[in-house]
């Protein structure tokens, strides 16, 4: 061929080129979170995710692995509220790419603005996950990111919660919370023990098991140990346990009379908590490293239940200072203490990990749970069939676990801060006190 | 021709060099087709912790049943456990009544007060008993709160027993809250019941 054909034949490949160069999204993240906002318009609207099941492409899936993690994914992605899961069809050939485009297309003309597909390498005790996200609303199905991932068999669930997280990343810019844990106590008989499941309630089981009464756990912020109030003494007491690893329990607080309430500090230097050695119930800040106490409250009032900002700079706390308990607030010095709520009873405050609101606890014949925002206006009422106590925060603020009677018997619901969708989250047993642990490492 | 041709491709090039140069600008980023580069974003095998829990999901029982003397790494400055006598070693004496409280209040009401009087006579008249004060609530609370409100009553008992002459240093509180009812029923009728100072003794 002569130059000149050959300049020719290549030209428009060179000139394709950038083109191609061109729409390849710039950064994964940016690129998910555009399509994320063009579908929903920043606001309710749900972007529809297409998950097939999982294509296995080495090693053999003896466990359900390919169905399993698609499955868990899918639910997870219903929940936080930001998509719709389009129902999976069978496995996808990895090597043939023309069956891959015409199942995308199928899924897009039923409405999918996105799909997600798994390739499951079943490695001797390893699972690894080759995840690839793709934008179905462009023509050419151009993908969004690809992401590897790895877990031992025995965790497929946390497997699939993680993917399920990055997924939230990819299309908001901030990752998801599946893999998170709810602490929560369980009656044993006459006792009560602390336990510890998947937030969707899977895998539940007792990290205390001394009979006695344990109550209030408080997650750290490094999501390894629970502060709870334990009578396994014989008295209130403060305690730090570790659920995740063979260490022994830590005395935090064993004063004469009540150690309660614990509240991490979210740089998790510090556990504010409830006193009453000095004659009254206070409000102390105990620092965790030093072991000393600094007391914020001093009014002859009962002054409990403290919550920190997330800035670390306030706290919310109850005290019946004008006449029955009201949510307060203060800085976390113990000034500027300021009235948040009026009217019935209000205990249990929970400051959300965004900052714009505080929920609580409210006792109008039934209980009922409510939010109001952090200056104190607005309160409105979120859950009210049956009794509804102890709100809950998940770690980006965007989803509360509570315990509810409504169904006979305690039992622990999810919902989202504006009251709607609530639903069960863990089943088994008579539940109560949630907390929510912040995302694990 | 082939001067037009070259210069196309020559621009063709230069425009791919441009928008090549200019994406290396951007983060490393994995691509479908692209084998990964080495600086693709994967998030690492998961650390420690999920081996770890594996561990303890095998072996619930790895928490400690028994209270372990851990020496903490926060020390506070908290009386030794010895100074606390056991509440197991108390029992009922049927001398020492209990009293009861209205909703949500914890001061002594008169006919309470009553009671409490005779009280204060037989535990003055029995000098080497010890006195367990147990505060308690009707479950219409939450449980932080109860608890407070279970200490308020346990100690409006001792302060009246006090000034009737009964020795401070002979009596011991403690509030359950509502967590220890003497009955389960959602009347007022076991409420009523639940909102009491509980008196438990033994011999000093």
């Amino acid at each position: 061929m002569t130059i000149r054909r050959v300049a020719l034949l290549l030209a428009p490949l060179f000139l394709l080129a950038p083109l191609v160069l061109m729409t390849r999204p710039p950064a994964p993240h940016a690129q998910g979170v555009d399509v994320f906002l063009n579908v929903t318009g920043g606001g309710t609207k749900k972007l529809n995710i297409a998950i097939p099941e999982f294509t296995l492409v080495g090693g053999t899936d003896t466990a359900g692995a390919t169905k399993a993690l698609a499955a868990v994914i899918g639910t997870d992605l219903n929940f936080s509220g930001l998509f719709q899961v389009v129902t999976a069809t069978g496995p996808v050939s990895p090597n043939n790419p023309d069956v891959l485009r015409k199942l995308w297309s199928d899924f897009a003309a039923a409405g999918a603005h996105a799909g997600l597909h798994g390739l499951l390498t079943v490695r001797g005790d390893r699972l690894e996950v080759e995840a690839r996200l793709y934008d179905l609303t462009s023509p050419d199905q151009r993908p969004i990111a690809t992401r590897k991932f790895e877990m031992s068999p025995a965790q497929v669930r946390r497997l699939a919660h993680r993917i399920a997280d990055d997924v939230v990343l990819q299309f908001t810019g901030q990752r998801g919370i599946a893999d998170t844990k709810l602490a929560f106590t369980r009656a044993a008989g006459q006792a009560k023990e602390i336990y510890v499941a998947d937030y969707d309630g899977a895998g539940a089981g007792a990290v205390t098991q001394n009979k006695s009464l344990n109550l209030s756990p408080a997650w750290s912020p490094d999501a390894r140990s629970l502060a709870i109030t334990s009578f396994s003494r014989g008295y209130p007491d403060l305690y730090r346990i570790f659920p995740f690893e063979r260490r022994p329990e830590q005395v935090l607080s064993a004063f004469a009379g009540i150690n309660s309430s614990p509240a991490w500090s979210p740089d998790g230097q510090h556990v504010a908590l409830t006193l009453s050695k000095d004659g009254n119930p206070e409000i102390y800040v105990l620092n965790v490293g030093t072991g000393a106490f600094r007391r914020l409250t001093r009014h002859p009032a009962i002054d409990t239940e403290p919550t920190w900002s997330p800035d670390g700079r306030q706290m919310a706390f109850v005290s019946d200072r004008s006449g029955g308990p009201r949510i307060f607030a203060m800085d976390v010095e113990g000034g500027n203490v300021r009235q948040l709520t009026e009217g019935a009873h209000h205990t249990q405050p929970r400051w959300s990990p965004r900052g714009d609101v505080i929920a609580y606890t409210a006792r109008e014949g039934r209980f009922t749970i409510w939010v109001v925002n952090a200056d104190g206006s607005s309160p409105r009422r979120l859950a009210d069939s049956g009794d509804n106590q102890s709100a809950t925060w998940s770690p980006d603020g965007r989803h509360l676990a509570f315990q509810t009677s409504r169904l006979g018997g305690w039992q622990i619901f999810a919902m989202f801060p504006d009251g709607s969708e609530q639903s069960p989250l863990i089943r088994g047993g008579s539940d109560t006190s949630p907390s929510w642990s912040p995302r694990l490492p | 021709m082939v001067t037009r041709a070259v210069n196309l491709l020559a621009v063709s090039l230069l425009v791919t060099a441009t928008v090549l140069t200019g994406c290396a600008k951007r983060p490393a980023m994995t691509q479908a087709s692209a084998p990964p580069p080495a600086a693709a974003p994967m998030p690492p095998p998961p650390p420690p912790p999920v081996v770890v829990q594996e561990t303890v999901k095998e072996t619930v029982v790895a928490t400690p049943a028994a209270p372990a003397p851990s020496p903490p790494t926060a020390a506070p400055a908290t009386p030794a456990p010895t100074a606390r006598p056991a509440p197991k070693e108390f029992a009922v004496n049927a001398n020492v009544k209990d009293i009861f409280f209205d909703f949500d209040r914890y001061n002594v009401k008169p006919e309470a007060a009553k009671v409490l009087d005779d009280d204060a006579a037989w535990l003055k008249a029995n000098a080497g008993q010890l006195v367990l004060i147990e505060g308690h609530c009707d479950e219409r609370g939450t449980v932080e709160y109860n608890l407070v409100l279970g200490e308020r009553r346990a100690k409006a008992a001792m302060n009246y027993l006090v000034a009737q002459g009964v020795q401070a240093s002979r009596f011991t509180v403690i509030s359950y809250g509502k967590e220890r009812p003497f009955c389960t029923e959602h009347t007022e009728a076991c409420w009523s019941q639940n909102r009491r100072a509980h008196f438990l003794v033994k011999a000093q």
